[in-house]
């Protein structure tokens, strides 16, 4: 769809969404110029029940997709190349990318690592239009780091969204004002948000494939299929999504957990893990300038028994150190019992009903 | 070993290298401190692999010897005991050292000195000479600017430059930077520069304590290690590897408007604004207003459901004065500057609400520190 750049009427929102492509495989192939243009994936090893992180182009050309086992995709694929996770460097890369958007506005709503919305209404001015913005956030995102995002221009978050995911890779899609209908009829069900594969299933054996038929139904069919949804879904097979772009969403917890290879009961391991889980859900607080007060640390056992345990303290905290100081008390609270664990998880909640966590932002030094 | 010493001396000496003792280790050797003998002295180690401490203390001894025992056993007996004489005399078959100080006797079963690390030797290297109060001054105006997390190793370092006499420490976490200028007792030949562990230029400020005998560090020439000499202890550090950021271009070369207050009216009302901003993300906004002798500075939080608090100190202003000379801070970053500045002028400059904010004392021209703020809706 070429991008029309002439200047949107008013009272429409003007959102973004930007998505890198193929995001993990392509920092690799980035970083390790001999794998352009060869399938990559990105994950655990087969033998340690890895799945796949992320895929190439190249490699989604033998029908890898994330989510399936490595093994399954060294069977489509046997001259794969399989890397392992540099999440490090994916989270800085990250917060370069979201630099680079707050560079442009200071709306930016991050999804996750590599995507993220941006309201750009308010930045048109005489010269510059949502769709020009967009090719400039497209061209500042390449020269800075070299990767290429997809974008899609709407007047909603849902229509931005699917936008974006129509010209993948390095595409840009702009859906103007008043042509939503065009552009999503025509679309399958499942390109709405929500809308996962039993619902298409679902949906289908009732003969509805496309969002146009969808949105044929009257309100009392969505609320008997759509429950509580019902509004949300019929308002975006038109294109009507009133979310704002929030650039802080109320997070309840942030945690970080992991499967073990190995299921362990050794106290030693088990305290290191439990540090490093800290250190990731610590830095997660700190980028994000808040605290908590309630550190919980999960453990499911061998035989798949999940259990929990949670302490709040009197001060909120944020630093690595000290959440870790709570997990591993924790932690030796539960080793009398000598079971041997598989998955181990941190997790701090308790940030409290504060103006900080929903719009308030601890800036970092550029490069930082 | 046979050796004697005094109960208050050896209590020191193991307070002194205990810094060095690693708490949680795969290595339980390094949960050991080693005590050998040396011309008379008795001579105390550790180390936790990141840094070792050694230091000698007077002592009587009649046979020569060495041992590791825990460091924390034996500190905590030691530290029981009355201020006199204690003999100390190692077995061989099973390891162990014997105490006696007065009618207290104790065994404390050791391991043998070989799988004791060996304490890096500095022989040779380019040695910096500084006055020990600026080296403990610069490090106390900087290193709690480094990072504790090692997301990114090379910000937990200070960053070390030595051009002539003149030195620069810097360190910063992402969220703030500090910066200190001085001078050396002697030029260096050489120009020279190196990262070194935050928590080890701590641990060297600590010891220097009031000590007025200049400091000597020894870099060696493969910039792996250093060596600090204060008084009768040595410390040995690792350097770190890796590049430090260009700090200066974090810097702001200009500002649209500052202020010059008293640390102590500032700091008091930093203080009674963190009460407000503890249950958030500890922010407190500036705003800088005109006033009729010079200007003034607001300083105000807010704890929602709580209430807010609002406070102002006289300050003299200069440059822009308007309504975007406003800018929040996390509380902690504001505090902990201004609490190592001490009383005397400082100076707070601004742009805007989201570029960095510097903290500057008037009467100490080498230091710089900048602070980036908090993005907020006013």
């Amino acid at each position: 769809m070429a991008a029309d750049a002439s200047h949107y009427p008013e009272d429409y929102r003007a959102i973004i969404h930007a998505d890198f492509d193929a995001f993990y495989a392509s920092v690799e192939q980035r970083d390790y110029p001999e794998l352009i243009g060869k399938p990559v994936v990105v994950g655990g090893k087969s033998e340690n029940r890895g799945v796949v992180a992320s895929a190439s182009y190249e490699a989604r050309a033998f029908g890898i997709s994330s989510a399936i086992p490595m093994s399954r995709a060294y069977r489509l694929c046997p001259q794969l190349v399989r890397k392992p996770p540099r999440f490090e460097v994916y989270r800085s890369v990250s917060n370069k990318v979201m630099d680079i958007f707050r560079s442009i506005t200071p709306l930016v709503e991050p999804l996750s690592l590599d995507e993220a919305y941006l309201d750009v209404t308010r930045l048109e001015t005489s010269e510059i239009t949502p769709p020009l913005i967009a090719q400039e956030l497209k061209k500042k995102v390449w020269a800075e780091l070299s990767l290429t995002i997809s974008v899609g221009v709407g007047t909603s978050k849902c229509v931005a969204k699917i936008a974006s995911d129509m010209n993948k890779p390095d595409g840009i899609t702009v859906v103007r004002p008043g042509t939503e209908r065009e552009f999503l009829f025509p679309l399958p069900v499942q390109s709405i948000w929500g809308i996962g594969p039993k619902t298409t299933e679902r949906l289908n054996s009732f003969g509805i494939n496309t969002i146009e038929q969808l949105s044929k139904r009257d309100i009392s069919w969505f609320e008997s299929n759509f429950g509580s949804n019902s509004l949300s879904v019929r308002n975006m097979c038109f294109g009507e999504d009133p979310r704002p772009v929030v650039t802080h969403r109320e997070r309840k917890s942030f945690s970080s957990e992991t499967t073990l290879v190995d299921d362990s009961d050794d106290p030693e391991i088990l305290r290191e893990i439990v540090i490093r889980l800290s250190n990731d859900v610590g830095q997660s607080l700190s980028s994000r300038g808040i605290s908590g007060k309630t550190v919980k640390l999960k453990l499911r056992s061998s035989d798949f028994i999940t259990s929990t345990r949670q302490r709040s303290v009197l001060e909120p905290i944020q630093l690595s150190s000290e959440i870790a100081d709570v997990a591993v008390d924790l932690l030796n609270h539960e080793l009398y019992k000598k079971n041997s664990y598989r998955l181990v998880g941190v997790g701090v909640s308790g940030f409290g009903s504060l103006e900080n966590s929903q719009d308030a932002m601890q800036l970092r030094f550029k490069g930082f | 070993m046979r050796v004697s010493c005094l109960q208050q001396n050896l209590s020191r000496g193991l307070s002194i290298v205990g810094r060095a003792v690693a708490s949680r280790s795969n290595l339980p050797v390094l949960q050991n401190v080693k005590i050998s003998t040396e011309d008379n002295m008795l001579v105390l180690s550790a180390t936790n692999l990141d840094i070792a401490i050694t230091t000698r203390i007077g002592a009587q001894v009649e046979e020569d010897g060495e041992i590791t025992i825990p460091a924390r056993l034996l500190t905590d007996f030691v530290n029981s005991l009355p201020d006199d004489r204690i003999d100390i005399k190692t077995e061989s078959d099973p390891l162990m050292a014997g105490l006696t100080c007065q009618r207290f006797e104790a065994n404390i079963n050791g391991t043998d000195s070989e799988e004791f690390p060996p304490i890096p030797t500095v022989d040779e290297g380019a040695t910096i000479k500084m006055d020990p109060q600026v080296l403990r001054e610069t490090v106390a105006h900087v290193a709690f600017a480094a990072a504790t997390e090692d997301s990114r190793p090379v910000l937990t370092g200070i960053k070390v430059e030595v051009k002539g006499d003149d030195f620069t420490f810097a360190a910063a976490d992402g969220f703030r930077l500090a910066v200190y200028e001085g001078k050396l007792t002697e030029p260096l030949p050489e120009d020279m520069e190196f990262i070194i562990p935050a928590k080890s230029m701590q641990e060297v400020g600590r010891l220097i304590g009031s000590d007025d005998t200049e400091v000597e560090f020894t870099i060696t020439p493969t910039g792996t290690h250093a060596l600090f000499n204060i008084g009768t202890v040595e410390i040995v550090s690792q350097l770190m590897p890796g590049s430090f950021p260009n700090f200066r271009s974090l810097i702001p070369e200009e500002n649209r408007s500052s202020v010059t207050v008293k640390q102590e009216d500032f700091m008091r009302a930093v203080r009674s604004a963190a009460i407000f901003a503890r249950d958030g993300s500890g922010i407190v906004r500036l705003q800088l207003l005109d006033g009729e002798e010079g200007g003034r500075i607001s300083i105000s939080s807010r704890a929602e459901e709580m209430g807010d608090n609002q406070s102002e100190i006289d300050g003299s202003v200069e440059g822009e004065v308007d309504e975007e000379s406003k800018i929040a801070f996390n509380n902690k970053y504001l505090s902990e500057v201004l609490d190592v500045l001490g009383d005397g002028e400082i100076a707070f400059e601004m742009s805007t609400a989201s570029s960095p904010g510097v903290v500057r004392a008037v009467d100490k021209d080498g230091y710089t520190h900048v602070v980036m703020p908090m993005f907020v809706q006013w």
